[in-house]
């Protein structure tokens, strides 16, 4: 096998380096007063795709339903990085938590409705105000406990 | 990696061309606010692989932040694009690949696909910009051979542990080995600094 190597010299290196540009605390806290003036129309991109994940949860077969778990998949994913904006970082870790939890039903074959559905409830219920944070905190570990008990194959034995 | 979010450091990425790739809107808007607040000002915004390619193709990047297009994952073949079929230098270009989720079937898609890293969503600012300031780093080799063209993976230069040879076939192979490299007819021609 021929194998070229090249260390190429990156202009982005140069650029960075250039006079003027921004402190590093100035430049955060710049990108966070942007994603600030986000939050309502991230509010309303989550909450449009919850419904979505809803209505896909609602027609989602009781035997193993490849199809529907990849759609509630392709809708839950879309919506991870939008809680943080929304001041809701727990509606990142729940949806990460479901894809996981699809991730495995779908490699290993088993299938629990109801465990999708917990996810899909939990979404709504982080999405709401007034939640406490210990209240989050016991949701989201009870969410990665579901997801972590499909997370290897099941045993033949 | 770390950088710490009070450092008064300077950095300056007014003059870089940034590609930025994510199909969703509430996820581009948030690449834009982040990017922008860090201080760039020329971003090329694409929603689909076309409209990147098409980019890629017509302009100069600098910097690309690609979203793995979960559950398709046609981020990583753009990716594996811009490695194999851009011309020189954008085939070079930093590319920080973010993803929400990796299905565990695209974890190899994406460890192999060129990027330079990769960045779980969601985003903070100050994770993206240590992310820049590594990706861009000078002295990193990209390899181009038939299976993988990128940034070389490895980052520690250190020898195969005591007593093991450096592939895991080269016990059983080892008599037949003696007789010099013949079996391993890599041809490494080493450029140091000649892309621009």
């Amino acid at each position: 096998m021929s194998i070229r190597i090249v260390v190429p010299k990156l202009r982005l290196a140069q650029l960075l380096r250039m006079p003027g540009g921004l402190p590093v605390v100035d430049a955060v806290a710049n990108a966070e007063r942007n994603l600030a003036t986000l939050r309502p129309t991230c509010e309303a991109e989550l909450l449009a795709l919850l419904e979505l994940c809803e209505q896909s949860f609602a027609t989602l077969a009781e035997a193993f339903d490849d199809a529907g778990l990849e759609k509630i998949y392709a809708i839950a994913v879309r919506g991870i990085g939008g809680g943080r904006i929304c001041g809701a970082p727990a509606v990142d870790t729940a949806l990460i938590s479901l894809c996981d939890l699809i991730d495995h039903l779908r490699t290993t074959g088993r299938y629990d409705r109801k465990a999708v559905g917990v996810h899909v409830s939990s979404w709504r219920l982080l999405m709401g105000a007034g939640l406490p944070e210990a209240g989050a905190a016991a949701v989201l570990d009870g969410l990665q406990r579901v997801s972590l008990r499909y997370a290897e194959a099941p045993r033949d034995d | 990696m770390a950088l710490d979010p009070q450092s008064r450091i300077r950095f300056n990425l007014e003059g870089a061309a940034v590609l930025l790739v994510d199909e969703t809107p509430m996820g581009m808007s948030i690449l834009v606010s982040v990017v922008t607040g860090l201080g760039a000002k020329l971003l090329y915004r694409c929603s689909n692989v076309e409209q990147a390619q098409e980019a890629v193709a017509q302009h100069h990047i600098d910097l690309a932040i690609i979203d793995g297009l979960a559950p398709s994952g046609a981020g990583y073949d753009l990716v594996k694009w811009i490695r194999q079929n851009a011309r020189e230098p954008n085939c070079f270009a930093p590319i920080l690949l973010t993803t929400g989720h990796t299905p565990a079937n695209d974890i190899v898609r994406a460890r192999d696909c060129g990027g330079n890293i990769i960045i779980r969503k969601p985003i903070a600012p100050i994770v993206l910009l240590e992310r820049i300031i590594w990706a861009s780093k000078e002295g990193r080799p990209y390899l181009f051979s038939e299976t993988y063209v990128g940034p070389d993976r490895r980052f520690q230069d250190k020898p195969p542990p005591a007593g093991a040879g450096r592939r895991r076939g080269d016990a059983e192979a080892a008599p037949e080995a003696t007789a010099g490299d013949e079996a391993m007819d890599a041809d490494i021609d080493r450029k140091a600094g000649q892309a621009s």
